[in-house]
Protein backbone atom coordinates (compact mmCIF):
# COMPACT_ATOMS: atom_id res chain seq x y z
CA UNK A 1 0.00 0.00 0.00
CA UNK A 2 2.82 2.32 0.91
CA UNK A 3 4.33 1.77 -2.53
CA UNK A 4 1.10 2.76 -4.24
CA UNK A 5 0.92 6.00 -2.29
CA UNK A 6 4.43 6.98 -3.19
CA UNK A 7 3.72 6.16 -6.82
CA UNK A 8 0.72 8.37 -6.73
CA UNK A 9 2.78 11.10 -5.15
CA UNK A 10 5.29 10.87 -7.99
CA UNK A 11 2.61 10.87 -10.65
CA UNK A 12 1.06 13.91 -8.96
CA UNK A 13 4.41 15.63 -9.00
CA UNK A 14 4.78 14.89 -12.69
CA UNK A 15 1.31 16.22 -13.36
CA UNK A 16 2.21 19.42 -11.53
CA UNK A 17 5.40 19.73 -13.56
CA UNK A 18 3.47 19.07 -16.74
CA UNK A 19 0.87 21.72 -15.95
CA UNK A 20 3.52 24.27 -15.03
CA UNK A 21 5.38 23.62 -18.27
CA UNK A 22 2.14 24.01 -20.21
CA UNK A 23 1.54 27.38 -18.57
CA UNK A 24 5.16 28.31 -19.28
CA UNK A 25 4.81 27.31 -22.95
CA UNK A 26 1.51 28.97 -23.65
CA UNK A 27 1.22 32.10 -21.47
CA UNK A 28 3.43 34.33 -23.64
CA UNK A 29 1.68 33.21 -26.82
CA UNK A 30 -1.77 33.81 -25.33
CA UNK A 31 -0.79 37.26 -24.15
CA UNK A 32 0.52 38.07 -27.59
CA UNK A 33 -2.76 37.01 -29.20
CA UNK A 34 -4.85 38.98 -26.71
CA UNK A 35 -2.74 42.10 -27.13
CA UNK A 36 -3.04 42.00 -30.89
CA UNK A 37 -6.61 43.21 -30.31
CA UNK A 38 -5.55 45.90 -27.85
CA UNK A 39 -6.25 49.47 -28.89
CA UNK A 40 -2.88 50.92 -27.84
CA UNK A 41 0.26 52.00 -29.64
CA UNK A 42 2.73 50.64 -27.07
CA UNK A 43 2.66 47.70 -24.69
CA UNK A 44 0.58 48.92 -21.79
CA UNK A 45 -2.59 47.81 -20.08
CA UNK A 46 -5.80 46.94 -21.85
CA UNK A 47 -7.27 49.91 -23.79
CA UNK A 48 -10.22 48.32 -25.51
CA UNK A 49 -10.85 45.95 -28.38
CA UNK A 50 -9.83 46.83 -31.92
CA UNK A 51 -9.19 45.15 -35.23
CA UNK A 52 -7.40 48.13 -36.72
CA UNK A 53 -3.94 46.58 -36.54
CA UNK A 54 -5.21 43.71 -38.66
CA UNK A 55 -6.45 46.14 -41.28
CA UNK A 56 -3.14 47.98 -41.14
CA UNK A 57 -1.41 44.73 -42.01
CA UNK A 58 -3.22 44.44 -45.29
CA UNK A 59 -2.42 48.03 -46.18
CA UNK A 60 1.28 47.66 -45.48
CA UNK A 61 3.11 46.97 -48.73
CA UNK A 62 6.38 46.03 -47.04
CA UNK A 63 4.64 43.29 -45.09
CA UNK A 64 2.84 42.08 -48.18
CA UNK A 65 6.11 41.88 -50.07
CA UNK A 66 7.87 40.12 -47.19
CA UNK A 67 5.00 37.64 -47.07
CA UNK A 68 5.25 37.01 -50.80
CA UNK A 69 9.01 36.52 -50.54
CA UNK A 70 8.61 34.09 -47.65
CA UNK A 71 6.07 32.01 -49.53
CA UNK A 72 8.07 31.91 -52.77
CA UNK A 73 11.24 30.87 -50.93
CA UNK A 74 9.40 28.31 -48.80
CA UNK A 75 7.51 26.86 -51.77
CA UNK A 76 10.54 26.54 -54.02
CA UNK A 77 12.93 25.28 -51.36
CA UNK A 78 10.33 22.75 -50.17
CA UNK A 79 9.81 21.44 -53.67
CA UNK A 80 13.48 21.17 -54.58
CA UNK A 81 14.66 19.79 -51.24
CA UNK A 82 11.86 17.21 -51.23
CA UNK A 83 12.70 16.00 -54.74
CA UNK A 84 16.38 15.77 -53.77
CA UNK A 85 15.31 14.00 -50.57
CA UNK A 86 13.29 11.37 -52.42
CA UNK A 87 16.12 10.66 -54.87
CA UNK A 88 18.73 10.47 -52.13
CA UNK A 89 16.62 8.26 -49.88
CA UNK A 90 16.00 5.87 -52.78
CA UNK A 91 19.71 5.80 -53.58
CA UNK A 92 20.64 5.16 -49.96
CA UNK A 93 18.26 2.24 -49.74
CA UNK A 94 20.98 0.09 -51.22
CA UNK A 95 22.91 -0.94 -48.10
CA UNK A 96 26.00 -1.82 -50.18
CA UNK A 97 26.16 1.59 -51.89
CA UNK A 98 29.84 2.55 -51.91
CA UNK A 99 29.10 6.24 -51.30
CA UNK A 100 26.84 5.57 -48.35
CA UNK A 101 29.20 6.76 -45.63
CA UNK A 102 30.10 9.97 -47.45
CA UNK A 103 26.47 10.75 -48.13
CA UNK A 104 25.39 10.03 -44.54
CA UNK A 105 28.11 12.32 -43.24
CA UNK A 106 27.03 15.14 -45.55
CA UNK A 107 23.44 14.72 -44.44
CA UNK A 108 23.94 14.38 -40.68
CA UNK A 109 26.77 16.82 -40.03
CA UNK A 110 24.75 19.97 -40.88
CA UNK A 111 22.26 18.91 -38.21
CA UNK A 112 24.79 18.73 -35.39
CA UNK A 113 26.54 22.06 -35.85
CA UNK A 114 25.06 25.42 -34.83
CA UNK A 115 23.14 26.89 -37.76
CA UNK A 116 24.85 30.25 -37.41
CA UNK A 117 27.92 28.53 -38.88
CA UNK A 118 26.02 27.63 -42.05
CA UNK A 119 24.94 31.27 -42.30
CA UNK A 120 28.51 32.55 -41.90
CA UNK A 121 29.97 30.05 -44.35
CA UNK A 122 27.37 30.80 -47.03
CA UNK A 123 27.77 34.56 -46.53
CA UNK A 124 31.49 34.18 -47.17
CA UNK A 125 30.88 31.90 -50.17
CA UNK A 126 28.65 34.50 -51.78
CA UNK A 127 31.16 37.21 -51.00
CA UNK A 128 34.04 35.18 -52.38
CA UNK A 129 32.19 34.35 -55.61
CA UNK A 130 30.88 37.94 -55.88
CA UNK A 131 27.29 36.79 -56.28
CA UNK A 132 24.70 39.48 -55.61
CA UNK A 133 22.80 38.49 -52.49
CA UNK A 134 19.03 38.40 -52.71
CA UNK A 135 16.31 35.93 -53.47
CA UNK A 136 18.60 33.56 -55.33
CA UNK A 137 21.13 33.24 -52.52
CA UNK A 138 18.42 32.85 -49.86
CA UNK A 139 16.86 30.08 -51.93
CA UNK A 140 20.17 28.23 -52.19
CA UNK A 141 20.69 28.53 -48.43
CA UNK A 142 17.20 27.27 -47.61
CA UNK A 143 17.50 24.26 -49.90
CA UNK A 144 20.86 23.46 -48.30
CA UNK A 145 19.52 23.31 -44.75
CA UNK A 146 16.27 21.56 -45.74
CA UNK A 147 17.91 18.64 -47.60
CA UNK A 148 19.14 16.90 -44.43
CA UNK A 149 15.66 16.91 -42.92
CA UNK A 150 13.83 15.71 -46.04
CA UNK A 151 16.29 12.87 -46.62
CA UNK A 152 16.07 11.67 -43.02
CA UNK A 153 12.27 11.79 -42.87
CA UNK A 154 11.81 9.96 -46.18
CA UNK A 155 14.54 7.47 -45.31
CA UNK A 156 12.88 6.57 -42.03
CA UNK A 157 9.69 5.87 -43.94
CA UNK A 158 11.54 3.60 -46.39
CA UNK A 159 13.13 1.67 -43.55
CA UNK A 160 9.81 0.34 -42.36
CA UNK A 161 8.99 -0.65 -45.89
CA UNK A 162 7.35 -3.97 -46.61
CA UNK A 163 9.07 -5.45 -49.64
CA UNK A 164 6.74 -8.42 -50.06
CA UNK A 165 4.43 -6.24 -52.17
CA UNK A 166 7.27 -5.26 -54.52
CA UNK A 167 8.47 -8.85 -54.73
CA UNK A 168 4.97 -10.08 -55.45
CA UNK A 169 4.58 -7.53 -58.25
CA UNK A 170 7.96 -8.56 -59.67
CA UNK A 171 6.96 -12.20 -59.59
CA UNK A 172 3.82 -11.29 -61.47
CA UNK A 173 5.97 -9.68 -64.17
CA UNK A 174 5.37 -5.98 -63.49
CA UNK A 175 7.87 -3.54 -65.01
CA UNK A 176 10.12 -1.53 -62.62
CA UNK A 177 8.54 1.81 -63.55
CA UNK A 178 5.10 0.38 -62.98
CA UNK A 179 6.16 -1.03 -59.62
CA UNK A 180 7.59 2.30 -58.59
CA UNK A 181 4.60 4.46 -59.45
CA UNK A 182 1.88 2.00 -58.45
CA UNK A 183 3.35 0.50 -55.30
CA UNK A 184 6.44 2.16 -53.96
CA UNK A 185 5.54 5.80 -54.48
CA UNK A 186 2.10 5.57 -52.83
CA UNK A 187 3.67 3.86 -49.84
CA UNK A 188 6.33 6.56 -49.65
CA UNK A 189 3.82 9.37 -49.98
CA UNK A 190 3.09 9.94 -46.27
CA UNK A 191 6.83 10.26 -45.67
CA UNK A 192 7.20 12.64 -48.59
CA UNK A 193 4.36 14.83 -47.33
CA UNK A 194 5.78 14.86 -43.82
CA UNK A 195 9.18 15.82 -45.23
CA UNK A 196 7.69 18.59 -47.36
CA UNK A 197 5.75 20.05 -44.43
CA UNK A 198 8.85 19.99 -42.27
CA UNK A 199 10.89 21.71 -44.96
CA UNK A 200 8.15 24.29 -45.43
CA UNK A 201 7.97 25.18 -41.73
CA UNK A 202 11.76 25.25 -41.40
CA UNK A 203 11.98 27.62 -44.33
CA UNK A 204 9.27 29.95 -43.05
CA UNK A 205 10.80 29.89 -39.59
CA UNK A 206 14.41 30.53 -40.47
CA UNK A 207 15.93 33.78 -39.38
CA UNK A 208 19.67 33.45 -38.94
CA UNK A 209 20.67 31.78 -42.22
CA UNK A 210 18.40 34.12 -44.19
CA UNK A 211 19.90 37.07 -42.28
CA UNK A 212 23.38 36.12 -43.50
CA UNK A 213 22.43 35.34 -47.10
CA UNK A 214 19.85 37.99 -48.02
CA UNK A 215 20.97 41.32 -49.24
CA UNK A 216 19.39 44.66 -48.51
CA UNK A 217 15.97 44.93 -50.08
CA UNK A 218 15.08 41.26 -49.83
CA UNK A 219 13.16 40.64 -46.62
CA UNK A 220 11.34 37.51 -45.53
CA UNK A 221 8.79 37.79 -42.71
CA UNK A 222 11.20 36.83 -39.88
CA UNK A 223 13.75 39.37 -41.16
CA UNK A 224 11.06 42.04 -41.39
CA UNK A 225 9.73 41.22 -37.91
CA UNK A 226 13.19 41.37 -36.33
CA UNK A 227 13.95 44.70 -37.95
CA UNK A 228 10.64 46.14 -36.84
CA UNK A 229 11.08 44.94 -33.27
CA UNK A 230 14.51 46.54 -33.16
CA UNK A 231 13.14 49.84 -34.46
CA UNK A 232 10.38 49.69 -31.87
CA UNK A 233 7.23 49.97 -33.95
CA UNK A 234 5.53 46.83 -32.89
CA UNK A 235 1.77 47.28 -33.10
CA UNK A 236 1.36 45.46 -36.39
CA UNK A 237 3.79 42.76 -35.24
CA UNK A 238 1.22 41.55 -32.70
CA UNK A 239 -1.44 41.04 -35.32
CA UNK A 240 1.03 39.65 -37.85
CA UNK A 241 2.29 37.16 -35.24
CA UNK A 242 -1.24 36.11 -34.37
CA UNK A 243 -1.96 35.36 -38.01
CA UNK A 244 1.27 33.39 -38.28
CA UNK A 245 0.37 31.35 -35.20
CA UNK A 246 -3.01 30.70 -36.77
CA UNK A 247 -1.25 29.50 -39.88
CA UNK A 248 0.91 27.13 -37.79
CA UNK A 249 -2.16 25.66 -36.10
CA UNK A 250 -3.75 25.23 -39.51
CA UNK A 251 -0.66 23.33 -40.69
CA UNK A 252 -0.70 21.08 -37.62
CA UNK A 253 -4.37 20.28 -38.18
CA UNK A 254 -4.07 19.57 -41.90
CA UNK A 255 -1.01 17.38 -41.33
CA UNK A 256 -3.07 15.25 -39.01
CA UNK A 257 -6.00 15.18 -41.43
CA UNK A 258 -3.76 14.47 -44.39
CA UNK A 259 -2.07 11.62 -42.61
CA UNK A 260 -5.43 10.13 -41.67
CA UNK A 261 -6.77 10.42 -45.22
CA UNK A 262 -3.61 8.93 -46.66
CA UNK A 263 -3.58 6.04 -44.25
CA UNK A 264 -7.22 5.29 -44.96
CA UNK A 265 -6.68 5.29 -48.74
CA UNK A 266 -3.70 2.94 -48.64
CA UNK B 1 19.89 -8.71 -44.51
CA UNK B 2 17.81 -8.90 -47.62
CA UNK B 3 20.88 -8.30 -49.76
CA UNK B 4 22.91 -10.79 -47.78
CA UNK B 5 20.54 -13.62 -48.58
CA UNK B 6 20.52 -12.75 -52.23
CA UNK B 7 24.27 -12.74 -52.47
CA UNK B 8 24.69 -16.11 -50.89
CA UNK B 9 22.38 -17.79 -53.32
CA UNK B 10 23.16 -16.00 -56.54
CA UNK B 11 26.25 -16.50 -58.68
CA UNK B 12 28.23 -14.51 -61.24
CA UNK B 13 25.15 -12.54 -62.28
CA UNK B 14 24.88 -11.18 -58.78
CA UNK B 15 28.12 -9.25 -59.07
CA UNK B 16 26.84 -7.52 -62.17
CA UNK B 17 23.51 -6.66 -60.57
CA UNK B 18 25.38 -5.40 -57.55
CA UNK B 19 27.55 -3.02 -59.51
CA UNK B 20 24.57 -1.86 -61.52
CA UNK B 21 22.67 -1.14 -58.32
CA UNK B 22 25.68 0.71 -57.00
CA UNK B 23 25.80 2.89 -60.09
CA UNK B 24 22.09 3.53 -59.76
CA UNK B 25 22.63 4.66 -56.16
CA UNK B 26 25.36 7.05 -57.26
CA UNK B 27 23.07 8.52 -59.90
CA UNK B 28 20.18 8.93 -57.49
CA UNK B 29 22.25 10.55 -54.76
CA UNK B 30 24.34 12.67 -57.15
CA UNK B 31 22.13 15.80 -57.14
CA UNK B 32 22.09 16.07 -53.34
CA UNK B 33 25.73 15.06 -53.13
CA UNK B 34 26.84 17.77 -55.54
CA UNK B 35 24.56 20.31 -53.87
CA UNK B 36 25.94 19.61 -50.39
CA UNK B 37 29.54 19.63 -51.58
CA UNK B 38 29.03 23.00 -53.30
CA UNK B 39 26.95 24.70 -50.62
CA UNK B 40 27.90 22.95 -47.42
CA UNK B 41 31.46 21.69 -47.73
CA UNK B 42 33.10 24.27 -50.01
CA UNK B 43 31.86 27.27 -47.94
CA UNK B 44 33.80 25.93 -44.93
CA UNK B 45 36.99 25.92 -46.96
CA UNK B 46 36.33 29.57 -47.73
CA UNK B 47 35.85 30.23 -44.02
CA UNK B 48 39.24 28.64 -43.39
CA UNK B 49 40.86 30.78 -46.09
CA UNK B 50 39.20 33.99 -44.86
CA UNK B 51 40.37 33.38 -41.31
CA UNK B 52 43.96 33.86 -42.51
CA UNK B 53 43.31 37.10 -44.39
CA UNK B 54 43.54 40.78 -43.45
CA UNK B 55 40.30 42.60 -42.59
CA UNK B 56 39.04 45.61 -44.50
CA UNK B 57 36.20 47.97 -43.63
CA UNK B 58 33.76 46.48 -46.11
CA UNK B 59 35.53 43.37 -47.34
CA UNK B 60 38.79 41.45 -46.95
CA UNK B 61 42.26 42.00 -48.34
CA UNK B 62 43.93 38.94 -49.77
CA UNK B 63 47.01 39.25 -47.57
CA UNK B 64 48.07 36.48 -45.25
CA UNK B 65 47.70 37.28 -41.57
CA UNK B 66 47.44 35.42 -38.27
CA UNK B 67 46.02 38.45 -36.51
CA UNK B 68 42.49 36.99 -36.24
CA UNK B 69 43.66 33.93 -34.30
CA UNK B 70 45.95 36.02 -32.12
CA UNK B 71 42.99 38.22 -31.21
CA UNK B 72 40.63 35.29 -30.75
CA UNK B 73 42.80 34.14 -27.84
CA UNK B 74 42.40 37.50 -26.12
CA UNK B 75 40.76 37.55 -22.75
CA UNK B 76 37.78 39.41 -24.20
CA UNK B 77 36.91 36.65 -26.66
CA UNK B 78 37.71 33.88 -24.22
CA UNK B 79 35.16 35.37 -21.86
CA UNK B 80 32.65 35.51 -24.72
CA UNK B 81 33.24 31.81 -25.29
CA UNK B 82 32.84 31.14 -21.60
CA UNK B 83 29.67 33.20 -21.46
CA UNK B 84 28.10 31.21 -24.34
CA UNK B 85 29.27 27.92 -22.89
CA UNK B 86 27.73 28.74 -19.52
CA UNK B 87 24.44 29.75 -21.15
CA UNK B 88 24.30 26.54 -23.21
CA UNK B 89 25.16 24.37 -20.20
CA UNK B 90 22.59 26.04 -17.92
CA UNK B 91 19.93 25.85 -20.63
CA UNK B 92 20.59 22.13 -21.13
CA UNK B 93 20.52 21.43 -17.40
CA UNK B 94 17.26 23.31 -16.85
CA UNK B 95 15.71 21.62 -19.88
CA UNK B 96 16.58 18.20 -18.45
CA UNK B 97 15.17 19.08 -15.02
CA UNK B 98 11.96 20.53 -16.44
CA UNK B 99 11.62 18.17 -19.37
CA UNK B 100 12.09 14.88 -17.55
CA UNK B 101 8.92 14.95 -15.41
CA UNK B 102 6.93 16.20 -18.39
CA UNK B 103 8.18 13.47 -20.70
CA UNK B 104 7.62 10.92 -17.95
CA UNK B 105 4.09 12.13 -17.43
CA UNK B 106 3.24 11.91 -21.12
CA UNK B 107 4.89 8.51 -21.46
CA UNK B 108 2.76 7.11 -18.65
CA UNK B 109 -0.48 8.73 -19.78
CA UNK B 110 -3.23 6.68 -21.40
CA UNK B 111 -2.69 5.98 -25.09
CA UNK B 112 -5.64 8.11 -26.14
CA UNK B 113 -4.42 11.19 -24.28
CA UNK B 114 -0.78 10.73 -25.26
CA UNK B 115 -1.04 12.12 -28.77
CA UNK B 116 -3.02 15.15 -27.66
CA UNK B 117 -0.44 15.92 -24.98
CA UNK B 118 2.34 15.57 -27.52
CA UNK B 119 0.62 17.98 -29.88
CA UNK B 120 0.57 20.52 -27.05
CA UNK B 121 4.34 20.21 -26.79
CA UNK B 122 4.80 20.38 -30.55
CA UNK B 123 2.65 23.46 -31.30
CA UNK B 124 5.05 26.00 -29.75
CA UNK B 125 7.86 24.12 -31.48
CA UNK B 126 6.16 24.77 -34.81
CA UNK B 127 5.43 28.39 -34.04
CA UNK B 128 7.81 30.88 -35.53
CA UNK B 129 10.87 31.37 -33.30
CA UNK B 130 10.91 35.12 -33.61
CA UNK B 131 7.26 35.33 -32.57
CA UNK B 132 7.90 33.26 -29.47
CA UNK B 133 10.79 35.50 -28.50
CA UNK B 134 8.72 38.58 -29.22
CA UNK B 135 5.89 37.32 -27.02
CA UNK B 136 8.33 37.14 -24.10
CA UNK B 137 9.29 40.73 -24.70
CA UNK B 138 5.67 41.72 -24.28
CA UNK B 139 5.43 39.61 -21.16
CA UNK B 140 8.66 40.70 -19.48
CA UNK B 141 9.24 44.28 -20.59
CA UNK B 142 9.37 47.21 -18.17
CA UNK B 143 5.72 48.15 -18.66
CA UNK B 144 4.78 44.66 -19.80
CA UNK B 145 2.16 42.24 -18.60
CA UNK B 146 4.13 40.58 -15.80
CA UNK B 147 5.10 43.87 -14.19
CA UNK B 148 1.57 45.16 -14.61
CA UNK B 149 0.13 42.15 -12.82
CA UNK B 150 2.70 42.24 -10.02
CA UNK B 151 2.19 45.97 -9.45
CA UNK B 152 -1.56 45.67 -9.39
CA UNK B 153 -1.49 42.80 -6.94
CA UNK B 154 0.73 44.97 -4.75
CA UNK B 155 3.62 42.51 -4.66
CA UNK B 156 6.06 45.10 -5.95
CA UNK B 157 6.10 48.89 -6.01
CA UNK B 158 8.45 49.37 -8.90
CA UNK B 159 8.53 47.43 -12.16
CA UNK B 160 11.15 44.68 -12.20
CA UNK B 161 13.84 45.01 -14.81
CA UNK B 162 13.90 41.49 -16.17
CA UNK B 163 14.11 42.35 -19.83
CA UNK B 164 17.62 42.93 -21.13
CA UNK B 165 19.25 40.77 -18.47
CA UNK B 166 21.11 37.46 -18.69
CA UNK B 167 18.29 35.93 -16.67
CA UNK B 168 15.80 36.83 -19.40
CA UNK B 169 18.10 35.27 -21.99
CA UNK B 170 18.29 32.03 -19.99
CA UNK B 171 14.54 31.98 -19.45
CA UNK B 172 13.72 32.37 -23.13
CA UNK B 173 16.42 29.89 -24.12
CA UNK B 174 14.84 27.26 -21.87
CA UNK B 175 11.44 28.15 -23.28
CA UNK B 176 12.58 27.74 -26.88
CA UNK B 177 14.66 24.60 -26.45
CA UNK B 178 12.46 22.67 -23.99
CA UNK B 179 10.51 20.75 -26.69
CA UNK B 180 13.82 19.55 -28.18
CA UNK B 181 14.53 17.90 -24.83
CA UNK B 182 11.04 16.59 -24.12
CA UNK B 183 10.55 14.79 -27.44
CA UNK B 184 13.64 12.51 -27.38
CA UNK B 185 13.14 11.90 -23.65
CA UNK B 186 9.57 10.91 -24.32
CA UNK B 187 10.48 8.49 -27.08
CA UNK B 188 12.88 6.68 -24.73
CA UNK B 189 10.60 6.70 -21.71
CA UNK B 190 7.71 5.47 -23.79
CA UNK B 191 9.61 2.29 -24.60
CA UNK B 192 10.65 1.85 -20.99
CA UNK B 193 9.37 -1.35 -19.47
CA UNK B 194 7.58 -0.28 -16.32
CA UNK B 195 7.33 -3.86 -15.09
CA UNK B 196 11.05 -3.60 -14.33
CA UNK B 197 10.27 -0.82 -11.89
CA UNK B 198 7.55 -2.83 -10.23
CA UNK B 199 9.84 -5.83 -10.02
CA UNK B 200 12.54 -3.75 -8.38
CA UNK B 201 10.09 -2.35 -5.89
CA UNK B 202 8.64 -5.76 -5.15
CA UNK B 203 12.18 -6.78 -4.31
CA UNK B 204 12.29 -3.97 -1.79
CA UNK B 205 13.83 -1.04 -3.64
CA UNK B 206 12.12 2.24 -2.86
CA UNK B 207 11.00 4.71 -5.52
CA UNK B 208 14.12 6.82 -5.29
CA UNK B 209 16.46 3.86 -5.57
CA UNK B 210 14.43 2.42 -8.43
CA UNK B 211 14.55 5.75 -10.22
CA UNK B 212 18.31 6.09 -10.01
CA UNK B 213 19.06 2.42 -10.66
CA UNK B 214 16.55 1.70 -13.43
CA UNK B 215 14.67 4.66 -14.93
CA UNK B 216 17.60 7.03 -15.21
CA UNK B 217 20.11 4.59 -16.81
CA UNK B 218 17.47 3.44 -19.29
CA UNK B 219 16.56 7.03 -20.13
CA UNK B 220 20.23 7.97 -20.59
CA UNK B 221 19.95 7.66 -24.34
CA UNK B 222 17.12 10.22 -24.44
CA UNK B 223 18.95 12.61 -22.13
CA UNK B 224 22.00 12.26 -24.34
CA UNK B 225 20.09 12.96 -27.58
CA UNK B 226 18.12 15.82 -26.03
CA UNK B 227 21.24 17.42 -24.60
CA UNK B 228 22.88 17.42 -28.03
CA UNK B 229 19.79 18.98 -29.58
CA UNK B 230 19.78 21.72 -26.95
CA UNK B 231 23.42 22.35 -26.11
CA UNK B 232 24.88 22.67 -29.61
CA UNK B 233 22.42 25.16 -31.13
CA UNK B 234 22.46 27.06 -27.81
CA UNK B 235 26.21 27.62 -28.20
CA UNK B 236 25.63 29.64 -31.35
CA UNK B 237 22.45 31.43 -30.26
CA UNK B 238 22.07 34.89 -31.76
CA UNK B 239 18.44 35.89 -31.91
CA UNK B 240 17.48 35.33 -28.27
CA UNK B 241 20.40 37.25 -26.70
CA UNK B 242 19.90 39.94 -29.33
CA UNK B 243 16.22 40.47 -28.62
CA UNK B 244 15.96 39.94 -24.86
CA UNK B 245 19.56 40.36 -23.66
CA UNK B 246 21.65 43.46 -23.17
CA UNK B 247 24.50 44.84 -25.19
CA UNK B 248 26.93 44.83 -22.28
CA UNK B 249 27.44 41.08 -22.19
CA UNK B 250 27.58 39.73 -25.73
CA UNK B 251 27.29 36.07 -26.61
CA UNK B 252 29.35 34.32 -29.27
CA UNK B 253 26.58 34.33 -31.87
CA UNK B 254 26.23 38.09 -31.49
CA UNK B 255 29.96 38.74 -31.76
CA UNK B 256 30.26 36.62 -34.93
CA UNK B 257 27.23 38.31 -36.48
CA UNK B 258 28.46 41.82 -35.67
CA UNK B 259 31.85 41.06 -37.22
CA UNK B 260 30.12 40.02 -40.44
CA UNK B 261 27.28 42.53 -40.62
CA UNK B 262 28.41 45.71 -38.87
CA UNK B 263 30.83 48.19 -40.37
CA UNK B 264 33.80 48.15 -39.91
CA UNK B 265 33.57 44.50 -40.84
CA UNK B 266 36.07 41.96 -39.68
CA UNK B 267 35.48 38.80 -41.64
CA UNK B 268 38.77 37.10 -40.72
CA UNK B 269 37.81 37.50 -37.06
CA UNK B 270 34.30 36.13 -37.67
CA UNK B 271 35.86 33.20 -39.56
CA UNK B 272 38.38 32.45 -36.82
CA UNK B 273 35.66 32.55 -34.14
CA UNK B 274 33.35 30.35 -36.26
CA UNK B 275 36.10 27.79 -36.79
CA UNK B 276 36.93 27.77 -33.09
CA UNK B 277 33.26 27.06 -32.36
CA UNK B 278 33.21 24.35 -35.05
CA UNK B 279 36.30 22.63 -33.66
CA UNK B 280 34.91 22.82 -30.15
CA UNK B 281 31.64 21.22 -31.26
CA UNK B 282 33.51 18.53 -33.19
CA UNK B 283 35.67 17.63 -30.19
CA UNK B 284 32.62 17.59 -27.97
CA UNK B 285 30.72 15.28 -30.34
CA UNK B 286 33.62 12.85 -30.73
CA UNK B 287 34.19 12.74 -26.97
CA UNK B 288 30.51 12.24 -26.23
CA UNK B 289 30.09 9.47 -28.76
CA UNK B 290 33.17 7.68 -27.43
CA UNK B 291 31.76 7.96 -23.92
CA UNK B 292 28.39 6.78 -25.11
CA UNK B 293 29.82 3.73 -26.89
CA UNK B 294 31.85 2.80 -23.83
CA UNK B 295 28.92 3.09 -21.48
CA UNK B 296 26.85 0.95 -23.82
CA UNK B 297 29.54 -1.70 -23.85
CA UNK B 298 29.78 -1.59 -20.08
CA UNK B 299 26.08 -1.99 -19.71
CA UNK B 300 26.09 -5.05 -21.90
CA UNK B 301 28.80 -6.71 -19.76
Amino acid sequence: MKRLNISRFYQGMNLTAFSLVMVFLYIPILILIIFSFNNAKIITGWRGFTLKYYFQLFENDTIKEAFRNTMVIAGLSTFISTVLGVLTALGMENKKFSGRKLMSALIYVPLVIPDILMGVSLALLFNFTRVNTGMFTVLIAHITFCISYTVIVIQSRLEGFNYSLVEAAMDLGARPAYIFWKIKFPLMLPGIIAAALLAFTLSIDDFIITFFTSGRGFDTLPIYVEGTIRRGTITTINSLSTLMIGFTLFLVVITKRLRKILISTI
Amino acid sequence: MRNGNYNQTLNAGAQKTQSRRNLMSWLLTAPALIWLILFFLVPYFIVVIYSFLTPDIYDVQFEFSLEAYRQALNLQYLSTFFQSFRLAALTTLLCILLGFPVAYYIARAKDKVKNTLLVFIIIPFWTNLIIRIFSWRIFLSYNGVLNDLLMRSGLINQPLEIMRTDLAVLLVMVYVYLPYMILPLYSVLEKLDFTLLHAAMDLGANEIKAFFRITLPLAAEGIFAGSLLVFIPALGAYLIPQLVGNQRSLYLGQVITYKIKNIPRNWPMASALSLTLLVFVAILLVALFALYKRSKKLRRV
